[in-house]
């Protein structure tokens, strides 16, 4: 079947199986970012935003996003980079494998709340999981991260 | 998972024709819980277009389309004016953003499934659902439906009343199943008490609750209430531990509730 | 040695691969897979243990879209080990490729390759298996000389005396003693015995195992594949298959985590053959049960420690009986247990006597394998808890019991040259050794004098504190071997090619530092490709906490090499003497000549004498210097339900210099957060017939951002004058303390002491009221 949604916004039609997850689809298209760690709905790797909000993509049909938006890391590569300037700081980046869905949620996490409390924040990112790093730099990162992207709001 | 169609509704009675059609057709919510049954599928029956996504409120009630999103739900203003937030705080207890903005009110509850968050966090509160075709009922009175509705939930509807709340969500990690679930409520100067993933689903506690509603020690109450469940093994938990839990945070709960 | 001359080394450095994989680059094994390559699945085995009796893939194979299925039938019938060790190998050559017996569920039974993934799972589906199915053993205490014999088969051996007994269900088996333990316990005051069983953990790393393979433009067989030890595969594939070395080609791009669940072939075997068969590239990704239930785990155990001492708190002896579950394989059998034994021990190094001794078992579990620790964390479990047990018998402060008998800086221990990789260890004094400072300050960070035992914060809540140190090793010597090749690019930059595996720990940027600082540059202007069998010089791989050690060192020699050689070209282009040659990483000067690196390099390649300016070195260890660490654990306890939360986990880490401090604290607590999962919440649950349960992260639960509270981690300042630029290794050794100190902390919490892991509020609970009602009776 055919879907037409707009990836990364430029409209695309994919043709795809009824049964086809987006993830799969995504990837087989050369969206090569897209993680799949599980493929199970539970580890988070293969986040992708879905009309601004985080969802894992491989347990969303791609039949499912029809004419919806979806984004992924290759639609806010300077803010990628920014946050991966951050990560790095702290040593929060090992092998990587979970950088990509992290960077997709903390870009949706910026724009959801203002200001979060740090439980606001560890609720946002409880749904990605990582096995290298211990969270804690990742958590440090993630505050000072946003502490900066306040400051240039403010301004 | 396999599905050989897939089929967008363009309206209720559409879909539900559709689901008639074949009893290997599906109606497809946010489809989580489809993709890890991991069955086959003649048709999945999307039914996003038909505007079930919705919250509204009037004097007496919140209105939740079937299609509302875990995360739609949680972070709903008029949610969370509800009870201080409680039902809310029950489904953000479920998995993470990533997984709640695909999950669905309705494919939570239309499953019954014995471990769900959201069916304890409702359950002791006053919770109609309405069914396509016209059907409506509470949702304890689905929990307890013989067999399977012939229909496509819709809707659920909450009463608003003055109300405290406790929710506690047992587990292992953020991420686990629960273990076991307490809810606890006062509304109206009544108690309710509902324990889920015993790993039966949520029920609620009866005897107990008339005691609580008679005055007697919460120490008393919860012991009552664990004695009216049955509980079982899982391979992560054993019976008698989840009836020692469940005891001691139904006596939070119901202190909770009290101040 | 001052480490304040440090520029880059020790110094805070983004790693050179963290913008690439955040910002989506594609870069992963999986990556990699030319479009349209065959997919592979795998038929695995229902049953525990059974004999395949009859396999018909006819119908399978007749499936418009099947290439390929591969069975026991028509692949080469080699033993080997799957273990990505040195040779001879120190794990018992006990596997096919596949086999007429599966060991247990999950067991390789065949392979289809298809042109897609659809065809290949209804391919699965058509192959008729009739099993002869027996009595499987489960219970690995039960495991020795069951009647049950897990691998009859002929043609499996031991490449040297290790205790390979297989008719006894045994893989490997050590003993040793120091001294006469049994008389030196009967002279001590006071003697405790403390056992206590770790389980199975999973990796769960978060790339799942894949491969693919392709043939090139020389028609040699070329892999990609997510492995720890690129080199020792190569190998191995190659004299398993009957191919010439340097026909196979293994390229490990970057991997998304291994912790030692990569140390060992996985999908490798069956891309090459599929690839060599039908002339198409395939590939093949483990699903997330394959990777929980069909690579490999850690070594579950039964330890007993038995310690003796006098009144006084002198420690005298140690008696260590082990027993190991290597599951349906032995790789890594051996060296895991002895590990227990060598990386743990010797902790408490001036006993009189020690002993430790024991077998490994085979069992129809899944594999057990290499895993970060390798057997120190299992021994460490047992150990520093017995060490409590004994304090509080002695009515000592654990900390004053540790301080007085634990390694201590110019020390030794007569394990190091008795206890190495399978055979033999080296011996070894300990020229850096900050332990009694890392157990004082991290007993400060922690602020253990105030909350030692337990304070009582609320009418059911009490908050308590546990320890434990510990140690591991940096490569083993004269075994692990690295090396690195530098050139001069053509603009005076570098280029490093070098064999260190970079599987997330960073390995690629320590290199870099490493060689930046030699050569007085900056690592920008360094750059680094690793891992390629065909592109870089040999390096055993990423395992015993060896890349910074052994890597590094080889890095390190290869530019001090570059930095001597490039004087010398300098020299002959001034014409002056190369003692009298100064040179800062850009310019060389003698005197009132001087040339700019930069223009050496260009001169050099395009205008006159050109020659390629390039180096290659190795290294060895001859030492395998610890790093060590004490652990603090903060819980909060709540004792009507036994539920307890991470409040703090305070690590000071004795690791030499930290070439990078930042990625040297994130190894440090990525260890603590895996070693406090399988304290805390990591079950592994097998049902009656041999099924692992707990097969995905929905009944496997790793920790998450919210169980994580607090870390903080703090560095020694050490130097080891063998380590490059003073340093030691860091990879594994934050893995160690979480068990025991968490095991401590409940006690000192709630009185009771949980022998098993993962310590569950369900066990605390239940030992808490079994003790209330010991009492009342």
């Amino acid at each position: 079947m055919e879907v037409t949604f707009i990836l990364n916004h430029i409209k695309v039609t994919y043709n795809v199986r009824p049964d086809e997850y987006l993830a799969e689809s995504l990837r087989e298209h050369g969206i090569l970012s897209v993680r799949v760690g599980c493929d199970e709905s539970t580890c988070g790797s293969c986040t992708v935003l879905i009309d601004e909000k985080p969802a894992m993509s491989c347990s969303v049909l791609t039949a499912q996003v029809e004419g919806k938006h979806v984004t992924t890391v290759e639609d806010i590569q300077d803010e990628a980079n920014l946050i991966a300037d951050y990560f790095s700081d702290e040593g929060a980046d090992q092998c990587g494998f979970c950088l990509v869905g992290f960077a997709l949620v903390i870009h949706a996490l910026c724009r959801e709340y203002e200001d979060p409390t740090d439980e606001e924040i560890k609720n946002y990112l409880v749904g990605n999981l990582c096995r290298c790093s211990g969270y804690n730099a990742q958590f440090i990162a993630v505050k000072k991260y946003l502490a900066e992207v306040k400051k240039h709001v403010k301004k | 998972m396999r599905a050989k169609n897939f089929y967008r509704a363009l309206s209720l009675d559409d879909a539900y024709q559709k689901l008639l059609e074949n009893p290997k057709n599906s109606i497809i919510a946010g489809g989580l819980w489809i993709k890890k049954m991991g069955q086959s599928y003649e048709t999945l029956i999307d039914i996003s277009q038909l505007k079930l996504d919705q919250i509204n409120e009037d004097n007496d009630f919140i209105y939740i389309g079937s299609m509302v999103t875990l995360r739609d739900f949680e972070t709903s203003p008029i949610v969370n004016n509800f009870c201080d937030g409680i039902p809310a705080f029950g489904i953000r207890e479920v998995m993470g953003v990533n997984f709640r903005n695909i999950a669905t009110i309705g494919g939570s509850i239309f499953g019954r499934y014995p471990f769900s968050d959201v069916i304890s966090a409702l359950l002791p509160f006053d919770v109609t659902l309405s069914f396509y075709p016209e059907q409506s009922m509470s949702l304890e009175e689905y929990l307890h439906y013989k067999g399977k509705i012939q229909g496509i939930l819709v809707a659920i509807k909450i009463k608003k009343e003055k109300a405290k709340g406790f929710y506690k969500k047992v587990k292992t990690t953020a991420l686990d199943f629960p273990l076991i679930n307490i809810a606890v409520c006062k509304r109206n100067d009544k108690y309710y008490i509902s324990v889920g993933s015993r790993p039966m689903v949520a029920a609620l506690a009866y005897k107990a609750m008339e005691e609580a509603d008679a005055g007697l020690d919460f120490k008393q109450v919860a012991k009552t209430a664990v004695e009216e469940y049955a509980f079982a093994d899982s391979f992560s938990i054993s019976k008698n531990y989840r009836k020692e839990i469940a005891e001691v945070y139904i006596r939070r709960g119901l202190e909770e509730v009290s101040k | 040695m001052s480490k304040s001359n440090l520029k880059v080394v020790n110094n805070k450095t983004r790693s050179v691969d963290g913008h690439a994989e955040m910002m989506g680059r594609p870069l992963y094994t999986d990556d990699y897979a030319p479009h349209g390559s065959l997919v592979c699945r795998m038929l695995r085995s229902p049953h525990a243990f059974a004999h395949i009796k009859n396999i018909d893939t006819s119908k399978a194979e007749a499936l418009n879209g099947v290439k390929c299925v591969l069975t026991y039938k028509n692949v080469p019938h080699v033993a080997m080990s799957r273990a990505g060790q040195a040779a001879p190998s120190p794990s018992p050559i006990d596997k096919f490729i596949l086999d007429e017996y599966v060991r247990y569920v999950g067991d390789e039974v065949a392979c289809v390759a298809a042109i897609n993934e659809r065809i290949a799972e209804d391919a699965l589906k058509l192959i008729e298996v009739e099993y002869e199915v027996f009595e499987p053993v489960l219970d690995y205490k039960k495991a020795f000389q069951n009647k049950t014999v897990i691998h009859p088969e002929e043609g499996i051996s031991q490449a040297f005396e290790m205790g390979f007994r297989p008719k006894d269900n045994v893989a490997a088996s050590y003993e040793m003693q120091v001294g006469d333990v049994e008389s030196a316990l009967k002279k001590c005051e006071v003697v405790i015995e403390h056992t206590a069983e770790s389980q199975a953990q999973a990796h769960a790393m978060m790339e799942p195992h894949c491969s693919n393979a392709r043939l090139d433009d020389h028609n040699r067989l070329v892999i990609y594949t997510c492995t720890q030890t690129p080199f020792h595969m190569r190998r191995i594939l190659a004299k398993t298959l009957g191919m010439p070395l340097n026909g196979v080609r293994i390229v490990k791009p970057r991997v998304g985590g291994g912790f030692g669940g990569k140390q060992a072939f996985h999908c490798e075997f069956f891309v090459a053959l599929v690839t060599l068969r039908t002339g198409l590239p395939s590939k093949m990704v483990y699903s997330r049960e394959e990777v929980f239930g069909a690579s490999y785990t850690r070594h579950p155990m039964c330890i007993t420690m038995k310690i003796g001492a006098d009144k006084d708190g002198t420690i005298r002896a140690i008696d260590c009986r082990a027993l190991s579950d290597t599951g349906a394989y032995g790789e890594h059998a051996l060296t895991v247990f002895m590990i227990v034994g060598s990386k743990v021990l010797p902790l408490y190094n001036k006993v009189d006597a020690v002993r430790f001794g024991g077998r490994v078992v085979y069992t129809n579990h899944v594999p057990a394998g290499a895993y970060r620790g390798y057997g120190a964390i299992q021994g460490n479990y047992v150990l520093e808890s017995a060490i409590d047990i004994l304090a509080e018998k002695l009515h000592m402060s654990p900390i004053e019991l540790r301080l007085k008998n634990s390694m201590k800086e110019k020390e030794t221990s007569p394990i190091f040259e008795i206890m190495g990789e399978g055979t033999k260890g080296t011996p070894m004094i300990m020229e850096s050794c900050k332990l009694p400072y890392c157990i004082t300050r991290g007993a400060e960070l922690i602020d253990w004098d105030k909350k030692y035992p337990r304070i009582q914060v609320g009418p059911h809540t009490i908050r308590s504190v546990g320890m434990a140190i510990a140690m591991q090793g940096s490569g083993i010597p004269y075994m692990d071997m690295g090396s690195s090749s530098i050139k001069l690019n053509d603009d005076g930059s570098y280029m490093v090619t070098s064999g260190a595996t970079d599987i997330g720990q960073g390995s690629d940027t320590v290199i870099t530092q490493i060689v930046a600082e030699e050569l007085m540059t900056s690592v920008d202007r360094v750059t680094i490709y690793s891992s390629d069998t065909d592109l870089t010089p040999f390096d055993v791989g990423a395992y015993a906490s060896s890349t910074t050690y052994v890597s590094g060192n080889a890095a390190l020699r290869a530019a001090q090499k570059m930095k001597a050689r490039l004087i010398r070209e300098a020299a002959a282009i001034l014409e002056v003497k190369e003692d009298d040659i100064d040179f800062d990483g850009k310019v060389f000067v003698a005197g009132d000549k001087s040339i700019k690196l930069a223009d050496l390099a260009s001169r050099i390649t395009y205008s006159k004498d050109m020659h390629q300016v390039a180096v290659t070195e190795s290294f060895f260890g001859r030492v395998s210097p610890p790093p060590f660490m004490a652990g603090y654990v903060e819980v909060e306890v709540d004792t009507e339900t036994g539920e307890y939360q991470l409040v703090n986990y305070v690590s000071v880490v004795d690791c030499g210099t930290t070439i990078n401090p930042m990625l040297a604290r994130g190894q440090v607590e990525g260890g603590i957060v895996q070693g406090y999962g399988m304290a805390s919440c990591e079950s592994v649950i097998y049902n009656k017939t041999g099924k692992l349960l707990t097969n995905n992260f929905s009944t496997y639960h790793i920790p998450t951002h919210k169980e994580i509270n607090k870390l903080t981690t703090e560095f020694a300042d050490s130097y080891d004058p063998t380590g490059p630029f003073g340093a030691k290794s860091v990879g594994e050794i934050g893995i160690d303390t979480p068990p025991a100190a968490l095991c401590n902390a409940i006690y000192n919490a709630v009185g009771v002491r949980i022998n098993d892991l993962p310590i569950t509020p369900e066990k605390i609970l239940t030992a808490m009221k079994e003790k209330e009602e010991k009492k009342e009776q």
